[in-house]
């Protein structure tokens, strides 16, 4: 029962976390405010130098670990300087943590009682830190107010708890790291110093995506050729996610999203319907733009990340939506969460329940609001749904043609997708119901909607249908352009990007995460 | 003759022809390190002076010591070689950044020496508006930043609710009295608003002010440096200035920012409050009203939950701690409604808030604005 023991730590694990989150009532995620943003300039001043010294270090591969680790604290410091106590803290727990599990293992690499523990407190030391952050106050106030409920004077301390940016991201790949090794699926325990680099590289750092340390680690050890640095991809990546989080999510945020989900008492159906498709736009050119701009980052420095999107709004049904929306955390969830709570193994109840919980859990890894167990709650009944329905009508035809099916299939999912957004925005369940009513109202303000911003929300979701193919042989293309052609080109990119977006660039949702 | 196409296993030194030669990289889509490295600097230095005025106008707002000096010598060198036509063709075209075309200063003295002494010595005292009715309705404008947004929207359906109310609401997000570059609230108050010949103005403005203000001279001032302090008091002295009407036939609700709680980077709104405060003080037609208490507790601090007074406890802010919830907004304009009661005479309409909606009768405005409250956000 190789398992067992270690589906029982991660079982004891969300059995903590969803204790912590069980008194939960109201939405309190602190968000952060990174003043490094990538678009910007201090972060173009910092990639520079980077940039130019990762380059001219990477043959001497110590000292170029030793400047991406230095480069890292200055990304995470530039924020707050206070929590790069707490990243130092990881890195150093996880890294001795990930060291005790690889000793206590068999010489075959098989797993042992010792070491079975130690990944149990490396899950439950992770998601107690992460907790903390992310849960204490919110803990705190709700029992408080519970015990006035009934009578009892509490004084219990608010700590008001800043939550630090990207906690989530780097616990989660801290986790996935010991995990791996208590499974005997690494032989070889990096060194402090990769371990360091790997939990700290500034690409990923703060919003993914998560990377695990199988597929980062390698190729510290490489040495990519610098005469052949990937620069096309790159370029159009960094400027997709610059383009869809300044102009695109941006637009939509002050066009409507905002003062709907504001005030959505205010508002009739159609520009209710139009704020909530327009926040589907908005999150998925908001975090996929941020993963473009990182995964471009980082190829230009020779390092490949794993994609972290795939067009997820062509889905035709939810699994499917499920592999092409935030892929890393997705895999992430299957790989630590779901396969030990039995995955597909057992009956078809269990792994409907392990399907279930596994979004819960997913939901409130997004933060302490019944709003997010809500969102995960119909992402999960509705993959349960899917599944049986699937099974009870395999072999049947509708007899209508195969298009129209796949067209319906696609509008339904979508729908479902953004009916669960809706929840995941608002601050309360109460708000999203309230905003969801308005969808049958009467009467209501149209303010936000234009033809502009139809057009916007249309050419996004239309963008998702065209074939990875095109933009791939523009990226050739361009790479044959001549260097002063490309300076140009990326010199006009970035004025019209800056024209079109705000004054100012508000902070990447995923960051709060 | 063009020169030679470069390839990228070309390990022969940098020559700067190879720039405009159509480039064959031997692995597709590839680029040597140095060479992107040259792509990267000169695409920025291009861009940068392209898009001079844009970073000026941010580094102005934000920005401190040799980065805004930067600026400002790039901005003046495109200026002179009109490299900057590009990018304000662009703001032209979506109609942004289209600066003022009023003088507040000049537009005061128009109005000082067309006041008569009647009307000086009436302003001397709070204006007396014609008690509303629901035949009668007073018109009341509610506008400011985006915090506006939420409160404006509940001031709007709530006053509207009372019957004796006809109201509009006006906010501009990420706007206030320091970027009259991005936004002229003065020039929107002259040219928009007070045509409309509102009785009640509510506005409130803060929440985006706490960023470097460019003076008269071109001069940077530090946020709430001395000199800060003393250039956004003057402006707020002016628009409050510009809010008086000549037959003292209308008042104006500032309302002060709310505090903002942790994890925001809007903080020192308390100074704010001080100066709009003290420069009510000698203005009867403005009338200020604190917001502070009811979205603080007991002690001044920030509180994102609160009891209604029906003694219930719920969400007063958004996620980001900055803006009002729905609740919040509600609360808010109650609490603004019952101050407006005892200005004007409101027993014809129902201006009674529900104990679900209003606050506990506990929470009060305070009696004066300290200077600041260090720590107090």
């Amino acid at each position: 029962m190789p398992r067992r023991i270690e589906r029982a730590a991660v079982v004891s694990a969300v059995a903590l976390l969803a204790e912590i989150v069980a008194v939960d009532v109201l939405s309190s995620s602190h968000p952060g405010n990174p003043s490094m943003l990538f678009p910007t300039i201090d972060f173009a001043v910092f990639f520079l130098v980077v940039f130019t010294g990762s380059w001219l270090l990477r043959p001497h591969k110590i000292a170029w670990r030793w400047f991406i680790l230095a480069a890292s604290c200055v990304f995470y410091g530039w924020w707050d300087w206070n929590y790069l106590m707490l990243l130092f803290l990881s890195i150093g727990i996880n890294w001795f943590l990930g060291l005790a599990v690889f000793r206590t293992l068999t010489p075959e690499g098989g797993r042992t009682n010792a070491s079975r523990w130690l990944v149990r407190i490396a899950v439950v030391v992770n998601l107690g830190i992460l907790g903390y952050f992310k849960y204490f106050d919110f803990f705190v106030s709700t029992i408080t107010e519970k015990m006035h409920s009934i009578g009892i004077s509490v004084d219990a301390p608010i700590l008001n708890i800043v939550l630090p940016i990207g906690i989530s991201f780097f616990t989660f790949q801290a986790i996935s790291y010991v995990i791996d090794i208590g499974r005997g699926q690494w032989r070889k325990p990096l060194t402090l110093l990769d371990f360091a680099v790997y939990l700290s590289f500034f690409a990923h750092l703060v919003a993914g995506p998560i990377v695990r340390a199988s597929e980062f680690a390698p190729q510290l050890d490489e040495e990519p050729d610098p005469r052949y640095v990937r620069s096309a991809e790159s370029f159009m990546l960094i400027f997709r996610g610059m383009f869809k989080k300044v102009v695109i999510s941006s637009f939509l945020a002050t066009q409507i999203v905002d003062p709907v989900f504001a005030n959505p008492n205010a508002y009739g159906p159609l520009a209710v319907l139009m704020a909530i498709y327009a926040y589907a736009i908005q999150i998925y050119a908001d975090f996929s733009g941020y993963t473009d701009i990182a995964i471009g980052i980082a190829l230009l420095l020779g390092i490949r990340f794993p994609q972290n999107f795939d067009s997820p709004y062509i889905a035709l049904t939810l699994q499917d939506f499920w592999n092409r929306w935030h892929m890393t955390l997705s895999r992430w969830l299957r790989d630590y969460l779901y396969i030990p709570l039995g995955g597909n193994r057992g009956s078809k109840a269990m792994m409907y329940r392990n399907l279930f919980l596994v979004m819960i859990i997913g939901g409130l890894w997004h933060g302490a609001n019944w709003t997010f167990v809500v969102w995960g709650a119909i992402h999960g009944s509705y993959l349960v749904a899917e599944r049986i329905v699937r099974e009870k009508w395999k072999g049947h035809e509708l007899g209508l043609p195969p298009l129209l099916v796949k067209a319906m299939q696609w509008f339904l999912v979508f729908n479902v997708v953004c009916l669960a957004w809706v929840f995941f925005r608002a601050t309360s369940v109460d708000e999203a119901f309230t905003l969801l009513g308005r969808l049958f109202a009467s009467h209501g303000s149209t303010a936000g909607v234009s033809m502009l911003l139809l057009v916007v929300i249309a050419a996004s979701i239309a963008s998702q249908f065209v074939p990875t193919r095109f933009p791939q042989k523009a990226e050739v293309w361009f790479a044959t352009w001549a260097p002063a052609l490309q300076i140009a080109a990326l010199a006009a990119g970035l004025v019209m990007v800056d024209a079109l977006g705000p004054e100012g660039i508000a902070p990447f949702i995923y960051f709060q995460f | 003759m063009s020169p030679q196409p470069k390839s990228s296993g070309d390990k022969s030194p940098f020559n700067w022809r190879s720039l405009f030669a159509s480039f064959r990289p031997r692995r597709e889509g590839t680029m040597p390190a140095g060479m992107i490295l040259v792509v990267i600097v000169l695409a920025f230095c291009v861009a940068g002076l392209l898009d001079a005025d844009s970073t000026l106008r941010k580094s102005n707002a934000k920005g401190d010591g040799i980065r805004n000096e930067i600026a400002k010598t790039v901005a003046s060198v495109t200026d002179a070689l009109h490299i900057n036509f590009f990018r304000n063709s662009i703001d032209d075209a979506l109609g942004k950044n289209q600066g003022t075309e009023i003088d507040v200063e000049e537009l005061l003295r128009q109005q000082a020496e067309a006041e008569t002494a009647a009307a000086a010595e009436a302003a001397k005292k709070v204006p007396e508006l014609t008690a509303p009715t629901p035949a009668e309705p007073m018109k009341i404008w509610v506008g400011g930043d985006s915090i506006t947004q939420t409160f404006g929207t509940s001031f709007q359906r709530i006053t509207q609710s009372t019957g004796i109310f006809t109201p509009t609401l006006d906010y501009h997000v990420s706007t206030g009295l320091s970027r009259p570059d991005y936004f002229n609230w003065p020039e929107h108050l002259v040219k928009n608003v007070l045509p409309a010949n509102p009785a009640i103005l509510v506005i409130m403005f803060g929440a985006n002010d706490g960023q470097n203000m460019v003076d008269a001279n071109n001069k940077v001032l530090e946020r709430y440096s001395e000199p800060w302090m003393t250039e956004y008091r003057r402006r707020v002295a002016a628009t409050m200035d510009l809010l008086k009407s000549p037959d003292n036939q209308r008042i104006t609700i500032w309302c002060g920012p709310p505090p903002m709680g942790p994890g925001t980077k809007t903080h020192g709104m308390d100074q704010l409050n001080y100066i709009y405060w003290s420069e009510a003080q000698t203005r009867p037609w403005i009338q200020y009203f604190d917001t502070w208490p009811f979205f603080s507790d007991s002690n001044g601090v920030f509180a994102a939950n609160l009891p209604n007074a029906d003694g219930v406890v719920r969400g007063m802010r958004q996620k980001d701690n900055v803006h009002l919830s729905t609740v919040g907004g509600d609360r808010l304009s109650w609490a603004v409604i019952d101050r407006i009661g005892k200005l004007v005479n409101l027993s014809a309409g129902n201006v009674t808030p529900p104990p679900t909606q209003g606050p506990p009768p506990s929470v009060v405005e305070r009696t004066e604005i300290p200077p600041n409250m260090p720590g107090a956000e």
